[in-house]
């Protein structure tokens, strides 16, 4: 009955989907105010009509209604019921079901807050994403409808994936979805700015918060992929070039380039055709990643069997957009002139300039790497892959080019800098970092990159910190604020935006040390282990005490027992896992992990290799922990920024 | 020449040189680092043309191919397409999806007639989970392959 309503409700709301771009274009070419409004409400009745269709599935699982084919795939009775919840986006129909419902509600929500202040734009928005949605829609429910029944409904399902039982399920796809599809907003108000003309600032301000809200939801939905992929994997990594990880990362890049030059366009009005540019390839990009993951292309942990009329779909409708917009784009880029031109090598424009150089390049690197495999397979018998080194040798420098500019951005000044003030706001920092670089080498840094790395850190550091004093004293003179701790108050609550991007890229320097302690200092042992044996790592000295059985829910293990000590005299227990799910009899990996401000150490179990022999893996991973913490300074950032309301901006102008 | 239109000429050289050396060190560390992918049969064809080149192969795990040294990591198996099988030695922790008569790619250096050496293992399980790299045809006389050997 509930899977019947859902379907339904997402037939429904395809006809509703249609109603609304039809509508709004009629209104707008009628110049009819009623027909337009008529788009409006279909917006948010679809997004309503697919909260039902969702919650209908959900439902279907909660039931455990096998009658259904997609809940008899992928959940089983003894699946616990916090991944029954989420099981609904454990498989390829759910997830894009879950795409659209989102996609659905930002709609809703666009039509809702926008209507009043972008009368203009509206229409052309309300169509442009309806036609995303129908996309979408008609991909869910005739390609790959999760609503089909299973008749004779079997007496138990095939159960989760085992690998996809784990709370990083919970949250990694939700919050990439939420930010893959939160770019659809800004690309629409851009693609409308081009049609009415109006191609000014008006979009930028109208979707500055949906992109600041998008990239930090994608920017957590990655680093939830790296922490699960770490802790559930079992090969003491978190990133692997993986096609489907290079998926996220690309949009995720050129959206960190749009962020940036969007200011360019606020206080200069340049760049305009290369944002309208930036905005619409993450989008595209967003896009190819659901085809990359969706379609079975590739071959990796997230594509399950493939199928092409899937991909094939979503390949058609990637070039339908590519074609429109970029088509559009060429055709209108003259609203985009500007007379305003770039001339001044020291200025922040320059400096925008060159992080978008790095960003695009970077972006370019992984694009390389993911689609030529494909390519070569399509257009040959051949087969090749693209391994890590390649991405390791080309993105150090260019992280290490985007590292530098991140310090110099933020303080040097708009036109025209002069040699004065730069040698007032980097002089100290550059020297500053020469002494950190020395530091790092004498205490043990002895790797070429990572101690470009502390010397770049330890510049951008400086520049904020001195920054943010100097703008501290200025406005105690001037304000007569009185302490400091008030004038710091003040300055920064009055520009939240800007010290939200501080606090962000505070984050990406705490994740950039996370990277250096776990890529460059990591110790892996690997042995054979009997009751009683020890192991020293690091300053933990690991027992093996037990070897024995443990059993859950719907999965059985062999687990050890290792007590691990450190010199400064505290222990932990760790049990590291082999699992036999019940339903699918395949085996995962379970490590143990302890993880300290400092260090992390992670233990895996492997095969036993004779009667009380086990062999074990150790690793010891420096600092890993800051890759994780970075990513939550990065999150606070963005969401102290986006505490900076639109009419306070405007007021100031 | 103003002296705007100087520095404009500077600045446009500049990201175009700072552009053209990091697109040069993509490139160039693009090429060295392709791997390619070969079965069974196609490898021993080109066997002397690969010597020493790091490849991937792909295959699936002869049946009753397995032999573990006792006390050691150390395996030994077969991997096969059905038409061809040649010999792998690993030692290491076991993917957990390994396992006789399912697919498997095994990345090392190549050396033909002796033992390939992998230095990696990636196993996949074949019921739900098809390497992409893998034809139908191949997976097909894989398993036609495995039966006669059980026969």
């Amino acid at each position: 009955m509930w899977i019947e309503i859902a379907h339904f409700s997402a037939l429904l709301a395809i006809v509703l989907t249609i109603l609304q771009i039809v509508s709004s274009l009629y209104g707008v070419t009628s110049n009819n105010n009623a027909w337009i409004r008529v788009g409006r409400h279909s917006a948010i009745v679809v997004a309503l009509l697919l909260t039902v269709s969702t919650v209908g599935l959900i439902n279907s699982f909660l039931n455990h209604d096998f009658s259904v084919l997609y809940v008899a795939k992928h959940a089983s009775l003894d699946l616990p019921i916090f991944y029954l919840a989420t099981a609904m986006w454990g498989g390829h129909e759910g997830s894009l079901l879950l795409w659209a419902w989102l996609l659905s509600v930002y709609i809703g929500v666009a039509a809702w807050r926008h209507w009043k202040t972008h009368p203009v734009s509206m229409p052309y928005v309300l169509a442009i994403l309806g036609a995303l949605l129908l996309g979408f829609l008609l991909l869910v429910l005739f390609l790959s409808s999760p609503f089909e029944r299973l008749i004779p409904p079997p007496f138990d399902g095939k159960d989760l994936n085992p690998l996809l039982q784990d709370p990083g399920m919970v949250f990694h796809p939700p919050f990439l979805y939420m930010g893959y599809v939160g770019f659809a907003i800004p690309y629409a108000f851009a693609m409308a700015a081009l049609i009415t003309g109006k191609a000014d600032e008006e979009w930028l301000v109208a979707t500055r918060r949906w992109t600041l809200f998008s990239w930090s939801m994608l920017t957590t939905g990655i680093v939830f992929g790296a922490y699960w992929a770490y802790y559930e994997l079992g090969w003491g990594g978190y990133w692997a070039w993986d096609p489907v990880e290079n998926a996220s990362f690309m949009p995720w890049l050129t959206a960190t380039a749009f962020l940036h030059s969007v200011m360019v366009q606020e206080q200069r009005q340049m760049f305009k055709t290369w944002n309208v540019f930036l905005v619409t390839t993450t989008f595209a990009l967003a896009i190819l990643g659901t085809f990359l993951v969706r379609s079975g292309v590739l071959s990796s942990v997230h594509s399950f069997a493939s199928d092409p009329g899937r991909g094939v779909y979503i390949l058609g409708f990637m070039t339908v957009l590519l074609f429109f917009s970029f088509g559009l784009l060429t055709m209108k880029s003259e609203q985009l002139e500007t007379d305003i031109k770039l001339e001044n090598p020291l200025s922040k424009e320059s400096a925008f300039l060159f992080n978008n150089l790095f960003l695009l390049i970077a972006t370019l690197t992984v694009l390389l790497g993911t689609l030529y495999p494909l390519a070569v397979e399509t257009w040959s018998d051949s087969k090749v892959s693209v391994g890590a080194p390649y991405y390791n040798a080309v993105f150090i420098p260019i992280m290490l080019g985007i590292l530098f500019m991140m310090g110099i951005g933020p303080v040097i000044s708009w036109r025209k800098a002069t040699f004065k003030q730069l040698k007032r706001d980097l002089m100290i920092p550059l020297l500053a970092s020469i002494v950190a670089g020395f530091v790092s080498f004498a205490i043990g840094l002895h790797n070429f990159y990572g101690v470009c790395t502390v010397i770049v850190m330890a510049f951008v550091m400086f520049t904020h910190i001195l920054d943010t004093r100097r703008k501290v004293l200025a406005r105690m003179k001037t304000s007569g604020a009185g302490s400091a701790f008030r004038a710091f108050n003040q300055l920064i609550s009055r520009n939240k935006r800007r010290y939200g991007g501080f606090i962000v890229h505070f984050g990406i320097l705490v994740m950039a040390a996370g990277f250096i302690g776990s890529g460059l200092f990591q110790e892996e042992k690997n042995l054979f282990m009997s009751p009683k044996d020890q192991i020293r790592v690091g300053s933990w000295n690991l027992t093996l005490d037990s070897v024995g059985k443990a059993s859950k829910y719907n999965w059985q293990a062999v687990e050890a027992v290792i007590k691990a000590d450190n010199d400064r005299g505290f222990s932990v227990e760790l049990r590291p896992q082999k699992r036999v799910y019940n339903e699918t009899s395949q085996p995962t990996t379970e490590a143990a992990i302890h993880t300290t401000w400092f260090e992390d150490i992670y233990v895996v179990l492997g095969d036993q290799v004779k009667e009380n022999v086990w062999s074990i893996r150790v690793y010891r991973n420096p600092l890993i922990v800051w890759v994780w913490a970075g990513a939550g300074i990065m999150a606070l950032g963005v969401m102290f920024a986006l505490m900076q309301g639109r009419i306070r901006k405007e007021k100031k102008q | 020449m103003n002296k705007k239109k100087q520095k404009r000429i500077f600045l446009i050289l500049t990201v175009l040189i700072v552009g053209g050396a990091l697109l040069s060190l993509v490139f160039s560390s693009f090429t060295g680092s392709l791997v390619y992918f070969y079965t069974p049969t196609e490898i021993l064809q080109k066997s002397e043309s690969l010597n020493g080149k790091t490849v991937r192969i792909g295959g699936m795990v002869q049946e009753g191919s397995l032999v573990k040294e006792e006390g050691t990591l150390k395996i030994r198996f077969l991997v096969t397409d059905g038409e061809k099988l040649f010999p792998v030695r690993y030692d290491g922790m076991l993917p957990d999806l390994f396992r006789e008569g399912q697919g498997v790619i095994v990345e090392g250096e190549w050396h033909g007639g002796q033992d390939f050496i992998a230095k990696s293992i990636l196993a996949k399980h074949s019921e739900d989970y098809m390497p992409v790299e893998m034809s139908e045809e191949g997976i097909a006389n894989a398993k036609k392959s495995i039966l006669k050997s059980l026969q």
